[in-house]
């Protein structure tokens, strides 16, 4: 094992240590449902960012793979009400497998093309969704989160905790991925595909296993939602919301690196917890917005590129 | 070193912008706090903010008599933008920092069950705006819920409907139901379903149309007419109580009785919108300017109301929501001045045990929070003759038939005879 990833593993490893001393420190709630939230973008913006960029391929459809995380764990839980553990894995599978059909299906399109076929991917699953009455259906339906969990005094600490340890991990995946050959691979295809096709790079399979980790990474999140806000439905669960930001927060930190989602994950989730209980909800919508737009035409390599070219310059100087 | 300075001060100055963003102001003295979530904007933004003016409302005419128990009374609260995701948060702000000494509930079912495990884990006591049967998983003896559905909300809703329906000779028999694909219209058609079986109805149709996105309900109400129903219940939310209301002239769909269980009926603005199309319309009504719903206090807080409510563009009239938004505060604010005491289990008590006399009349809590006895009224819209807003300000339009003891006048029967 290379040094810089044994030092990677080791601040990953802390910081999950890290989020469970926090539990035995703080009680204050409201952190932690702040704090959930914040972590649930981070662990969607990287995964969106490994489909979206690294790969070049812009997924509108965050909030369908998020949401069948989500009611692949609220059809468990009125089934047999599995442990999270088990939740978090089925609903990373169902996310993958959906990412993989869909990428089957989808990736001979491109651009805007591939695009619109993810966001029609999420109105037509909420369709299915809002019809199908064992989770609820249209109307929604209520879930009892368990009253208590071993080593953490309330469920909200534990959510908090597995949000936090999902976050890190999901950044040590797209991490991982960017420094190996299917990192090159990916950036390959963004670049260019056709010429990458001729270097020998294996396209389709690359693509059809960013789409799969994109949306594990996605379902995942979605699983323990129903857990955090007790009450689901369909429009909640595929809120537009969600496509917007996992697509703001990579485009505001960065989409070349897995540093990139991360950032703009912190500083617009954080941004937004604020502006809900100090401002006001156009507030929060306009910050978004307004960052978006800003940084696309200022800095289209994000808060990471920003720093990098300030950085190159001031060395460029003192040499 | 200046490098290192700067950074240090920059520092400070993000932790100190955070700190600011997040510390509750100073905890004025001889203040109680009442915090909630409303929708203030999304889909149920226009009711949220009628609520907030009712209960600000509610909040002046408290404190200009000296407030609850010698302090004044301070509202907290933050938009959820009609997101149940948001709720979650905001209910932990309110309590973790802010420090409210009671909390209350956000407007409808989705953004009130995402705050009652949070009330339950505190065990307080949690007022509830229109939540249809939202304690039915929770049982929380905490838990008070304004609006006069009934013990069993989901069958009583369309009760009075069905009634009426039972004393018209010949008796009808056939019933077509159709419902928005959605919480609240499920359940309204979910209730009627089950009283047609109850009242020995036959059902010839019964369809759902995807909500939201359905604007023309023309091909729907074709095949409601196709099937010759006598009864048609039908529960929709506000656009598409419209576009019901109006597909039904055009293709002339004339059941003996029409209406039930639609959202929208009762805003001033859908009103003026439909004018004479409303006549006949038999439908669930929460209050009228009727004779016999003249409760203690509701005439000078709607004048309050009135007077507001056109500066901020919200329901002119305000005869649905903001009542009970106004009341929900009222009953909790009694009961701290009854107990003489912010303890609340004390407060819960009180409000489990005695019947309050509110500005929607009498209220009585039973099963799960709920009203002990349904009083959905069924109103029927009569003689209206315009547009203007005039029109729904005075008493004779909006008929009072059921339940007895509020009746205001006499059903027109069928339907068609009164459109």
């Amino acid at each position: 094992m290379s040094n810089e990833k044994r030092l990677f593993l080791i601040v990953a490893a802390v910081l999950v240590v890290g989020a469970f001393l926090i539990t035995t420190q703080m009680e204050n709630r409201f952190y932690y449902k702040a704090a959930y939230v914040v972590l649930q973008y981070v662990v969607l913006a990287t995964a969106w960012n490994i489909l979206g960029g690294y790969t070049g391929y812009v997924n509108f459809g965050t909030a369908a793979f998020f949401a069948m995380g989500a009611y692949t764990a609220v059809a468990l839980i009125k089934t047999w009400k599995p442990p999270l553990y088990v939740l978090l894995i089925s609903g990373g599978i169902v996310s993958g497998l959906l990412g993989l059909g869909i990428g089957y299906l989808t990736l001979r399109l491109r651009g805007v093309f591939f695009s619109i076929a993810t966001l029609a991917l999420a109105v037509v699953l909420q369709m299915v969704v809002s019809n199908w009455d064992y989770v609820g259906g249209g109307a929604g339906t209520a879930i009892l989160k368990p009253r208590s969990v071993p080593l953490f005094s309330n469920y909200d600490e534990f959510l908090f905790f597995v949000m936090a340890a999902l976050a890190v991990v999901a950044v040590a995946v797209a991490w991982l991925i960017e420094k190996s050959w299917v990192g090159r691979g990916m950036a390959a295809i963004r670049d260019n595909e056709e010429a990458a096709e001729c270097m020998g790079v294996p396209i389709l399979k690359i693509k059809l296993f960013a789409t799969t980790v994109s949306g594990a990474l996605m379902g995942i999140a979605g699983a323990p939602f129903s857990y955090f806000v007790v009450y689901i439905e369909p429009t909640s669960a595929f809120h537009l919301d969600y496509a917007v930001n996992s697509l703001a927060m990579p485009m505001i930190g960065g989409t070349t690196s897995w540093l990139g989602p991360l950032v703009g994950a912190v500083l617009v989730g954080t941004a937004q917890q604020i502006a809900t209980v100090t401002l006001s909800a156009e507030m929060n919508l306009l910050i978004v917005g307004s960052l978006l737009v800003g940084f696309v035409v200022f800095a289209p390599d994000g808060l990471v590129g920003l720093f990098g070219k300030i950085r190159a310059r001031l060395v460029g100087k003192e040499a | 070193m200046g490098r290192i300075i700067r950074h240090v001060i920059l520092g400070f100055a993000l932790l100190l912008a955070v700190s600011i963003a997040f510390t509750p102001a100073a905890h004025a003295a001889k203040e109680v706090k009442i915090g909630f979530s409303m929708a203030l904007t999304g889909p149920l933004g226009p009711a949220g903010k009628a609520a907030l003016l009712a209960m600000q409302i509610w909040r002046d005419d408290v404190n200009a008599k000296g407030g609850l128990l010698g302090r004044k009374v301070k509202l907290v609260y933050y938009d959820d933008q009609t997101k149940p995701a948001n709720v979650p948060g905001i209910y932990a702000k309110l309590l973790d920092v802010d420090k409210v000494d009671f909390i209350v509930s956000g407007y409808g079912t989705n953004l009130i069950v995402p705050a009652l495990p949070i009330a339950m884990e505190r065990g307080m006591v949690f007022m509830g705006l229109f939540g249809l049967d939202a304690n039915a998983k929770f049982k929380y003896n905490n838990y008070f819920q304004i609006m006069p559905a009934g013990p069993d909300p989901i069958v009583d809703w369309s009760r009075g409907f069905f009634e009426l329906a039972k004393k018209q000779k010949p008796q009808p028999k056939t019933i077509a139901l159709l419902s928005a694909d959605s919480e609240f219209a499920r359940n309204a058609v979910a209730g009627a379903r089950r009283n047609a079986k109850k009242y020995g109805l036959k059902v010839v149709y019964d369809q759902r149309y995807p909500f939201p996105g359905t604007s023309d309900f023309t091909p729907i109400l074709r095949a409601v007419k196709a099937a010759k129903p006598d009864l048609f219940y039908v529960g929709s939310y506000p656009g598409g109580s419209v576009g019901i209301v109006k597909a039904a002239h055009e293709i002339g769909l004339e059941p003996k009785l029409f209406g039930g269980g639609m959202v929208g009926l009762q805003y001033t603005a859908i009103q003026m919108n439909l004018g004479k199309l409303l006549n006949g319309i038999t439908n669930y009504w929460f209050w009228a300017p009727e004779k016999t719903l003249k409760f203690p206090g509701i005439e000078a807080f709607l004048a309050k109301y009135q007077k507001e409510a056109p500066k901020q563009k919200l329901d002119p009239l305000g005869y649905y929501l903001p009542p009970f938004a106004y009341a929900y505060v009222q009953l909790l604010g009694n009961a701290i001045e009854a107990t003489k005491s912010f303890d609340q289990a004390k407060v819960g008590a009180y409000i489990r045990n005695n019947t309050h006399s509110t500005v929607v009349g009498n209220v009585k809590f039973g099963k799960n929070g709920e009203w002990a006895t349904s009083r959905t009224f069924q109103v029927q819209l009569q003689n209206i003759k315009s547009n203007k807003m005039s029109e729904f300000s005075k008493p004779g339009k909006m008929i009072v038939l059921y339940p007895e003891d509020f009746k205001s006048g006499n059903l027109i029967y069928p339907y068609a005879k009164g459109k």
